[in-house]
């Protein structure tokens, strides 16, 4: 059914500094639905990553995106954000001197705005706060300290899906989200990532390896090699590239 | 007590002396629009005495803004430390000078200097140096300087967030000013300096 469409990519192209590292990517994500991409590393996977959120580095030469039947290219990030695109970053950014309560509530706020809302009560954003902290299992003082400043990675991952949870997405992108985590902090993530999921939702899983499809289980799984999707199946398809790797397929 | 100056524009000559187990704190402000030349001489001059000087300031426009600090250790045990902190956008030009002056007998002396800068515009420029001169040969002492820019990737993960890209400067130059702004002990003064930054700011960013 063509309205379950939330995202649809066809023949997008992308470079970075002349570079070309999508060659025709195409990709169709309904509601409710959970896709994994995979691939070796260079295939383009976090390049992918970075132009659904509007990174400005990445140049689109081709193509397009329609994200709930909007132009998402000709929208900024933060209108990206505010449309319901959530990208869970491979590498976290420090922020020095801006605390994550401070950052949280500009986010949110910002959102408000998008939409056309007042700013949250502080009351009830610091209820909201305490709530999505204890998801992901981050201690109060938490809130006081600066965005991803001296976090291990797996506080940094954690922080990503609390973000994720105050903000309430409707595509959720998760790239590399395994990728520094110990088997603890995969299963808080893991769990986040499953507990937020509805059928209104989709999420994108972005990953090199087998290990975090066996807690969040996709329904599509494709395979990204040299800027294009090479094979797309169902998840038995993980299990297929555990074997056989990248390279046989 | 902290003095805490709002700097206009013109010229600010202070020569401060510091005496035995004294302790000397100056804040500088210097909001978009104001031009000046600044010029302090602090003279530690007695044993075991202390002075912090910080500094702040935005520039929007086509100011000129300079400072130029000497900061004389003339006996053992004394402690110094100097903050300065700035935003130059526009066609503004900073000329920052700072020199740690340890005479041959301020041995056990600690002073500090840190100059750091963020560029807005290709037309704005920053000349920062740093001097120290050191007699003495039992003493810690730095100085640093940067000069920068408002980093992209801090930007890009603040947007992909919902924040906006003015926000996002907004929060970058206020927490990069903020090690400044905190040393007003005066909580409502501090606030109400705080806010009055933040507007400015909030002008440059759009």
């Amino acid at each position: 059914m063509a309205n379950d469409i939330l995202l649809k990519i066809e023949g997008l192209r992308a470079s970075v500094e002349d570079k070309e590292i999508l060659k025709g990517v195409d990709l169709v994500i309904r509601k409710g639905e959970i896709h994994a991409v995979m691939g070796p590393n260079g295939a383009g996977k976090s390049t992918l990553s970075a132009v659904l959120a509007g990174k400005p580095q990445f140049t689109v030469t081709a193509g397009s995106i329609e994200f709930l039947g909007q132009d998402l290219l000709a929208m900024s990030p933060e209108e990206r954000a505010w449309a319901g695109i959530f990208l869970s970053f491979q590498y976290p950014v420090e922020i020095p001197g801006v605390t994550i309560t401070n950052f949280m509530k500009t986010a949110v706020n910002a959102h408000r705005a998008g939409k056309g809302l007042e700013p949250l009560k502080a009351g009830d954003f610091l209820k909201l706060m305490r709530e999505k902290m204890a998801f992901v299992q981050m201690k109060p003082e938490f809130a006081k300290r600066e965005v991803n400043v001296g976090f291990s990675g797996g506080e940094k991952k954690r922080n990503e899906i609390f973000q994720m949870a105050m903000l309430d997405p409707t595509l959720a992108i998760l790239d590399e989200t395994d990728s520094g985590l110990d088997v603890d902090a995969l299963r808080i993530v893991a769990n986040g990532v499953n507990a937020l999921h509805t059928p209104e939702k989709a999420a994108i899983v972005i990953t090199h390896y087998q290990r975090l499809l066996d807690y969040i289980v996709p329904d599509v799984v494709h395979v990204l090699k040299d800027g294009k999707i090479v094979k797309t199946a169902g998840k038995e398809l993980v299990a297929e590239i555990e074997e056989k790797g990248y390279d046989n397929l | 007590m902290t003095e805490v100056i709002f700097v206009q524009d013109g010229q600010l000559s202070r020569s401060i002396e510091v005496q035995s187990g004294e302790k000397a704190e100056m804040i500088l402000l210097v909001l978009p629009g104001v031009s000046c030349d600044i010029k302090l001489d602090v003279r530690l001059a007695g044993e075991g005495s202390e002075a912090n000087i910080y500094g702040a300031y935005v520039c929007g426009g086509q100011e000129r803004v300079k400072i130029a600090v000497d900061m004389h250790h003339d006996l053992p045990h004394c402690n110094s430390r100097q903050l300065f902190k700035g935003i130059a956008g526009g066609t503004s030009k900073v000329d920052f000078y700072g020199k740690i002056i340890v005479a041959k007998d301020a041995q056990r002396t600690e002073a500090y200097q840190e100059n750091h800068n963020i560029l807005l515009t290709d037309g704005a420029k920053v000349d920062t140096k740093p001097q120290l001169e050191i007699y003495a040969d039992d003493v810690k002492c730095s100085h640093g300087a940067t000069i920068g820019r408002l980093n992209e990737e801090e930007q890009f993960y603040m947007r992909s967030r919902g924040i906006t890209l003015e926000d996002a400067k907004v929060l970058q130059m206020i927490s990069f000013i903020a090690p400044v702004l905190e040393n007003i002990e005066d909580e409502a003064e501090r606030e109400l300096v705080v806010a009055q930054f933040e507007s400015s700011i909030r002008n440059l960013a759009r």
